[in-house]
């Protein structure tokens, strides 16, 4: 029993990280990371005691972070939620860049909680 | 016109010193065949340079058609430094040079033999994919083969020998000018000079191993170390390996940054430096002179056949503002400064040539001011703003966005400078060269600010610090 959590690099990362630590506090629970940013995240308010193992983007098949985040939940049979945080995209935006959300909503085969910004 | 390879400097792997040996001849042999790669990239874009004017007449060209012939090559090139990265991957960096220098060869064959438009196109096109191939791959298939003290004098002599081959493309045509130059086909004789570069291309890949770094990344440790052994003396070898793995993962890495990732204000931001820093510096309008020199000076008042010589010059301040730029200037001065200065210069100086080609009236003495601002604007165009454009940009990304950063850059850069080639012709037609330097100046004030306003210095800190001033969104 494992929660996984993709923080990509914008607000909703900062928020999915949040519910997640609250989650597999809950839950007593271990923790994997999935840092979709290109550079480092910042663990430090994971308690001491939770169990945490970060996974990182690296490589050509990491382009698309969906893909990364469904080979780290094939890669940990042992996760049965994952947390993705949400926002609005403009249908432009969509076009361009892709739902990560929507991916792994549908693709993911653990049920997903998904943080809004709203609600904080 | 080129960028060099990113300076890699692994951590942590101490190595042997270099030692003299048999395999010190297998290094020197890999460096000829460097500045051949190079020298081809020159000639073959400043070929057109002096063969355009005979070409015009022979094959009836229009203003339009003319920014075609040139420009189809530039489209060419953008297409071959995308393709390159993926054959780079797949065939390895030897397959892929070798097969550039076919195209190289069938390109020039193509050109020289074409009867019309309808197969000059084209050929301009397959070469085009030869030279943004060979722009893309050389200097990385370099650097992965030297020795980590010898890589920086290498990526150096790889400039270097593109603006060498501009310039032995305009002395050659200045030449063959002089000579034949009453045969309506002279231009032929000069574009067929370009299979020459070709061929030595081929035959020195023939005898060139593989490089390391791409064994490595297939797996192949034992084929990796066997080259190795074969440029290295066993200890040293040995040691490498380690580097290498090193670099192979440091390259892999590199590659993680996709199209998603533009969903990020600061990567976007960096992009947007990185594609604006490239455009800015073909919008000095510097391949317009390297590609269309002589029908410039032809413009300012030269005859045809003093234009042809009068443009050797263009290249010979080509060549020294480029040495200068890499033995004297690019380690002493910031980055930004250095650019920024740049700008300035080359942007003054197309203001002079806008003024200069309005109030003078037609004649001699014109002719020789506009050559000389033309120099003065070659050199510093070379000395401040074509190594060091491409060593701030790669110095802009952090390891993870680089492959797409450095990607985006150079497609830009090349669309830019296709666009701007094809355009320049017609401009001067309708608008005169006052018209077009009038562009260049007013493009060169925006450039100006643009930079000032987001380049970042990229010298005198660490690829490290700048990521994580960038990815907290500090730009300065």
């Amino acid at each position: 029993m494992t929660v996984m959590v993709a923080v990509p690099d914008s607000e909703e990362g900062v928020r999915a990280l949040e519910a997640a630590i609250a989650e597999a506090g809950e839950r007593g629970t271990g923790l994997v990371v999935v840092n979709l940013t290109l550079g480092e995240i910042d663990l430090a308010d994971v308690p001491e005691g939770m169990a945490c193992e970060l996974v990182g983007r690296k490589g050509r098949t990491d382009r698309d972070p969906a893909d990364t985040v469904l080979h780290a939940l094939s890669a940990h049979p042992d996760v049965d939620r994952l947390v993705i945080g949400v926002a609005r995209r403009s249908p432009v935006g969509k076009l361009l860049l892709g739902s990560l959300s929507q991916r792994l909503i549908l693709e993911a085969d653990v049920p997903v909680l998904a943080v809004k910004l709203t609600a904080h | 016109m080129t960028h060099t390879a990113s300076q890699d400097t692994p951590r942590g792997v101490e190595l042997p010193p270099l030692q003299p040996g048999p395999h010190q001849r297998r290094l020197d042999l890999i460096a000829v065949v460097a500045t051949f790669g190079g020298l081809l990239f020159g000639y073959d874009t400043g070929v057109i340079n002096g063969a355009l004017e005979p070409m015009k007449a022979d094959l009836g060209l229009t203003t339009v058609t003319e920014g075609l012939v040139t420009a189809t090559l530039l489209i060419g090139a953008a297409v071959g430094a995308l393709a390159s990265g993926i054959l780079n991957d797949r065939l390895g960096r030897k397959q892929t040079l070798t097969i550039i220098a076919v195209v190289f060869f069938v390109g020039t064959l193509g050109c020289v033999f074409a009867p019309g438009l309808g197969v000059m196109l084209p050929s301009r096109f397959v070469l085009g994919l030869a030279v943004g191939a060979a722009s893309a791959t050389v200097p990385v298939y370099l650097a992965e083969l030297a020795p980590t003290e010898r890589r920086g004098t290498l990526s150096g002599r790889n400039e270097l020998a593109i603006v060498l081959g501009q310039m032995l493309a305009f002395v050659i045509n200045a030449i063959i000018a002089s000579l034949w130059g009453q045969h309506e086909g002279v231009w032929r004789y000069m574009l067929a000079v370009c299979a020459i570069p070709a061929v030595f291309l081929f035959l020195g890949m023939l005898r060139m191993p593989e490089s390391p770094r791409w064994l490595i990344s297939k797996g192949r440790q034992e084929d990796a170390l066997g080259v190795l052994m074969q440029v290295r003396t066993e200890d040293r070898a040995r040691a490498e390996m380690a580097e290498v793995e090193h670099l192979a993962d440091e390259e892999a890495e590199s590659q993680t940054g996709g199209l998603s990732d533009l969903g990020v204000d600061w990567v976007r931001r960096l992009i947007v430096i990185g594609c604006g820093l490239a455009a800015a510096q073909q919008v000095t309008g510097i391949n317009s002179i390297m590609y269309y020199g002589t029908q410039l000076l032809t413009e300012a008042g030269f005859t045809a056949r003093a234009a042809i010589i009068a443009n050797v010059a263009n290249g010979v301040l080509a060549v020294v503002g480029t040495a200068i730029c890499l033995f004297v200037v690019i380690d002493r001065v910031a980055r930004r400064k250095l650019i920024i200065f740049g700008f300035v210069a080359t942007t003054t100086i197309h203001g002079l040539i806008t003024v200069v080609a309005t109030v003078m009236p037609a004649g001699t003495t014109r002719a020789y001011v506009i050559l000389v601002l033309c120099v003065t604007f070659v050199f510093f165009m070379q000395c401040c703003l074509n190594a060091p454009v491409w060593v701030a940009l790669s110095e802009l990304f952090p390891l993870r966005l680089r492959g797409i950063g450095m990607g985006l850059s150079i497609l830009c850069m090349w669309l830019v400078n296709a666009a701007l080639t094809f355009a320049f012709p017609v401009v001067v037609g309708v608008a005169g060269l006052q018209g077009m330097f009038g562009i260049f100046f007013v493009v060169g004030l925006v450039a100006i600010v643009f930079l000032w306003k987001m380049l970042p210095n990229t010298s005198g800190r660490s690829l490290e610090e700048l990521e994580e001033s960038f990815s907290q969104g500090q730009f300065v």
